[in-house]
């Protein structure tokens, strides 16, 4: 099959971007999925150099960009507040929302000194680089967003947190997330 | 709320999405042989009985459906004209 390539020729200032280099939709389009393929065949071979050392790796990477982000969020001691907060920073390419079961009366349980709460992510750009590579949920990348909500809820709400994957699907996936509150 | 419909004569009561399902929202119809739905309040359209049945015999309506960029929209299209 023969590609057709289209060439962008204009002028260019180190100060200026010359806007046709912005490009259209489906060159975003293009773009994604060469990513999506990249970051998949390196969480795999990650692993498969690794062992279950690649989680912890990624899982690294996850917590610092969740610092990161936190920086920017209002530190609060009200677990709701933190995760209506934080989905604002994740946006809508990491859209959760908190999920209890109907038997449950409020979204968070008090069990021995520690908080849960259940998140229900219902956008993933991971899930979505998993499915495009043919990779399976529950794996390295899935600790990228593990690391990030620990990073993130850490800064928010000084205390010390972990996630817990509960369940992983097509559309939706679910975690615990956990609160010690004996601080860091 | 989600809306649970199980198409009975696709179900080969496998019983899969039974022991899938994280909220045990479905229940296996031992007379018929067929799953039922128990709990539609507790699915979390994660939509992991859609994957695991082999008849494809359910459907989830109004549910969120997760974006999928990962779909080749020139296929997509192309499919879709022909179906």
């Amino acid at each position: 099959m023969e590609m057709e390539l289209e060439e962008i020729r204009g002028t260019f200032k180190p100060e200026l971007i010359p806007p046709e280099c912005g490009g259209e939709i489906d060159d975003y389009e293009e773009a994604l999925h060469v990513l999506m393929k990249f970051v998949g065949s390196m969480a795999s071979a990650l692993e498969q150099v690794s062992g279950r050392g690649a989680n912890a790796i990624v899982y690294q990477a996850g917590k610092r960009m969740g610092h990161d982000a936190g920086k920017l969020m209002e530190k609060t001691d009200n677990l709701e507040n933190a995760m209506q907060e934080l989905s604002q920073i994740l946006g809508k390419e990491f859209f959760f929302e908190m999920w209890k079961p109907s038997s449950q009366e409020s979204f968070t349980i008090e069990r021995s000194g520690e908080t849960e709460v259940k998140l229900l992510f219902r956008d993933c750009v991971v899930r979505q680089t998993l499915r495009r590579t043919g990779l399976p949920q529950k794996g390295p990348l899935c600790y990228l967003l593990y690391g990030y909500m620990v990073g993130a809820v850490e800064e928010v709400m000084d205390i010390k947190g972990k996630l817990d994957i509960d369940h992983v699907g097509p559309n939706a996936c679910l975690k615990t997330l956990t609160i010690n509150w004996g601080g860091k | 709320m989600v809306k649970i419909e199980i198409d009975e004569d696709a179900c080969v009561g496998c019983g899969s999405c039974v022991e899938d399902c994280p909220n045990d929202v479905y229940e296996m119809d031992e007379a018929k042989n067929k799953t039922r739905v128990v709990k539609e309040e507790d699915c979390m359209a994660c939509l992991s009985c859609h994957e695991i049945c082999p008849a494809q015999a359910m459907e989830h309506q109004d549910i969120h459906v997760a974006k999928r960029l990962y779909i080749d929209r020139k296929v997509s299209n192309a499919i879709n004209k022909i179906i």
